[in-house]
C-alpha cells in the first residue's frame, strides 16, 4: 500500500527538477563546494578563511582534543575499519557506547550505522502488518525514505505540525487500523522549529492507538539532560503511560561530534528486534573503530556533571543571536531558542546574492532553495555554534543588517504570518 | 455588467482562486464558478509538458501541497493583452508569482494564455496555458505587449 498518493509525479521528473534547481545552485557557486583548511571557527573557502556559521556539530566537540586522543587511540588499538558485519560480531567499542547512551537517554538504546540507517532499520520493524503511518510533510528526508519500505501499510502525509489535521486522521484510521505511527523530527533543521511536543502529548493521551516516532537529530547532545534531546525530555520516560508509545532516533553525526545514529527504545524487547533483523543493522557496515572511538569519548563528556554548563553557554549563544537579531531588525522564520537560523527571502536570486554577499564579507552560510525548503520559502541559512564567539554573531548580524533588509516584510508580519511560538523566558 | 468589464472581472477572479496564504490552498469552488466544467489546464516545464482537467488538477496541487512543494502560493498579473471576437476570448497574460503579496521581488514570471467563452452572463476559462520565464526563454514584457501594457 506504502504512501497515500492524491497525485502521481514520477520520480523521474522529481529528480529532473531536483537536478535542475541544484545544477543552477551549483553554478552560482553557493552549494557542492569543496572547503579547504577546517577548524570549527573557521574554514577556508576560495583560499579565504571564513567564520563558520554552516556547521551542526552545535557544542564545538567536533576539535575537543578528548575525542581526537579516543579516534586516534582506536585506530591505533583496531586499525581504519572492522569490516565484519555486526551481524556477525561487532567491534568492542559498541558495548561501552550502548551502555553510555542508556544512561544518557535512560532508556534501551541501540547503535546504528548512521540516523537514516536506523530509521530504515526500525521502522520496517516497529510498524507491523494492521498498522498505519502518518508522518510529516517536512520531516527529514530520510524518514520519508524509510517510510517508502513500508510496502503492506498506508503511508498518509499530513501538513506541518497541524494538530488538527494529525487529530482528524487519527479519527479515521483509528478505526480500521491497530495503532497509528506518527513520524516528526523533534526539531526541524531548516526552519529551527521544534516539533509541537505538548500537542504530541495531548494525542498520545487522547489516542491509545497513537505511536510516536520522533527523528530528534538536531537536538542530540546540546539538549536535555546529558544531551538526550527536546523529545526525550517533553515525552520520555518520565511520562510513564506515555513513553511505551514513543521511539526517538538520535544522532552521534551533529552535536554529538562522531559518527553513527541511535534509537532510544521503550523496552529492551524491541531493541533485540530491531538489533535482529533490522535490515541496515544486518546488511550494512558498522561505524569505524576511530569514530566509535570518538563517539565513546563524546558520549562520556556528555555523562559529566559539566555538561549542562556547556549546554548552557550555548543556550547563551542562542539567546544572544536572538537578541541581536531582533535589535538590527532582522527576520527570522522562527523564533525557537534553537541553534538553526533561518532568514526568508523573497526569491531564490535574493536568497543566493545575499548568501555571495556574506561569504564575501568573511561569513559561511547556506542558500535554501527548493527541495530543501518549499518553492515559496527560499532564504538563508545559520547556525550558531560553540565554535562562534560573541564577536562572530556580532559581526555576522551587523553584516546581515548592513546588508539592507531586502529579504521579507519586517519581523512582525513574518511572526505573524508563520504562526511563530515565542522563546520562552 | 459589459462584457469588457466581465471578461476583467473573471480574469481577476482566476487570479485570486489559484491564490493562498500560508496554510491555506486555492478557492476549489472558485475555481469551479471560473473554469467551464470542460477546462483543460497545460503545463508546460523543463521536465515536460503537463494536461490537466479541473478534477486533476486539484489532485495534483494537493499533493503538491501535501509534499510541501508549496505552503502558499500568490500569482499576480502584471499585464495582459485580450483579443475577443463574439463568444470567444483569448488573453495572452503576463503573470509573476511571489511568497506573499508584499514580497518586493518575485519567485517567478511566466504568461499565461488563456482561452474563455462567453456563456450568457459571464466569461468562463476555456483553456488555461502557462509557461515560466528560465534560463533560455527570457521573460520581455515589452517584446511580448509592445504598447499595450496595462498594469493589471
Amino acid at each position: 500500500m506504502a504512501r497515500v498518493h492524491k497525485f502521481r509525479i514520477s520520480s523521474t521528473r522529481s529528480n529532473d527538477l531536483v537536478c535542475r534547481s541544484m545544477a543552477a545552485a551549483e553554478a552560482k557557486g553557493t552549494m557542492m563546494r569543496r572547503a579547504g583548511h577546517y577548524c570549527g571557527r573557521f574554514l577556508e573557502l576560495d583560499g579565504r578563511m571564513l567564520r563558520n556559521f554552516g556547521t551542526c556539530s552545535y557544542l564545538g566537540l567536533d576539535q575537543h582534543p578528548e575525542l581526537r586522543q579516543a579516534a586516534i587511540a582506536a585506530v591505533e588499538e583496531y586499525g581504519t575499519q572492522f569490516s565484519i558485519s555486526r551481524a556477525y560480531l561487532e567491534c568492542a567499542l559498541y558495548q561501552g557506547l550502548e551502555n553510555n547512551l542508556e544512561k544518557m537517554t535512560g532508556q534501551p538504546t541501540l547503535v546504528a550505522p548512521s540516523t537514516t540507517l536506523a530509521h530504515m532499520a526500525a521502522l520496517p520493524v516497529l510498524v507491523r502488518d494492521n498498522d498505519a503511518v502518518v508522518i510529516d510533510q517536512f520531516a527529514h528526508a530520510s524518514l520519508h525514505a524509510a517510510t517508502e519500505l513500508l510496502r503492506d501499510v498506508p503511508v498518509h502525509l499530513v501538513r506541518h505540525s497541524r494538530l488538527d489535521q494529525i487529530d482528524e486522521l487519527l479519527q479515521k484510521l483509528s478505526i480500521c487500523y491497530e495503532r497509528i505511527w506518527l513520524v516528526v523530527d523533534g526539531l526541524y533543521s531548516m526552519f529551527g522549529d521544534f516539533a509541537p511536543f505538548e500537542g504530541l502529548g495531548a494525542l498520545l493521551d487522547r489516542w491509545p492507538q497513537l505511536h510516536l516516532y520522533v527523528d530528534d537529530a538536531h537536538a542530540t547532545g546540546w539538549l536535555g539532560t546529558h544531551g538526550r534531546g527536546g523529545a526525550l525530555m517533553q515525552l520520555g520516560q518520565h511520562n510513564l503511560h506515555q513513553h511505551k508509545r514513543v521511539v526517538v532516533a538520535l544522532s552521534l553525526n551533529k552535536s554529538f561530534a562522531a559518527a553513527g545514529g541511535a534509537l532510544a527504545l521503550p523496552d529492551a524487547e524491541l531493541k533485540v528486534r530491531i538489533r535482529r533483523c533490522g535490515g541496515p543493522m544486518l546488511f550494512s557496515g558498522p561505524i569505524q573503530p576511530p569514530m566509535l572511538g570518538a563517539a565513546v569519548a563524546s558520549s562520556k563528556l556528555h555523562l559529566r556533571a559539566e555538561h549542562s554548563a556547556t549546554q548552557a553557554q550555548l543556550m547563551q549563544r542562542i539567546d544572544y543571536a536572538l537578541a541581536a537579531a531582533a535589535q538590527a531588525g532582522l527576520p527570522l522564520a522562527t523564533h525557537h531558542r534553537t541553534p538553526v537560523f533561518f532568514i526568508p527571502c523573497d526569491s531564490v536570486d535574493e536568497a543566493t546574492n545575499e548568501v555571495q554577499w556574506l561569504i564575501n564579507e568573511g561569513f559561511y552560510v547556506c542558500p535554501s532553495a527548493f527541495p530543501a525548503v518549499p518553492v515559496n520559502r527560499p532564504g538563508v541559512r545559520f547556525t550558531i555554534t560553540l565554535h562562534n564567539e560573541l564577536e562572530d554573531i556580532d559581526a555576522l548580524i551587523e553584516a546581515a543588517r548592513a546588508r539592507g533588509h531586502t529579504c521579507g516584510a519586517c519581523p512582525n508580519v513574518e511572526a505573524t504570518k508563520w504562526g511563530l511560538i515565542p522563546s520562552k523566558a | 455588467m459589459n462584457r469588457a468589464d466581465a471578461l476583467d472581472k473573471t480574469l481577476r477572479q482566476m487570479y485570486a482562486v489559484i491564490s493562498f496564504p500560508e496554510g491555506g490552498e486555492p478557492d476549489w469552488e472558485g475555481m469551479k464558478a471560473v473554469f467551464h466544467p470542460q477546462a483543460q489546464l497545460t503545463r508546460v516545464t523543463p521536465e515536460g509538458i503537463d494536461h490537466f482537467d479541473l478534477q486533476s488538477f486539484q489532485a495534483m496541487a494537493t499533493e503538491m501541497l501535501d509534499r510541501g512543494v508549496y505552503t502558499a502560493f500568490f500569482e499576480q498579473e502584471i499585464a495582459r493583452r485580450e483579443h475577443t471576437f463574439g463568444s470567444l476570448a483569448h488573453v495572452l497574460s503576463a503573470y509573476e508569482t511571489k511568497r506573499s503579496p508584499e514580497a518586493a521581488s518575485c519567485l517567478a514570471r511566466g504568461v499565461n494564455s488563456i482561452q474563455l467563452l462567453w456563456e450568457g452572463a459571464s466569461w468562463r476559462v476555456l483553456s488555461l496555458l502557462w509557461d515560466e520565464a528560465m534560463p533560455g526563454n527570457p521573460f520581455d514584457l515589452k517584446q511580448l505587449f509592445a504598447a499595450e501594457v496595462s498594469c493589471g
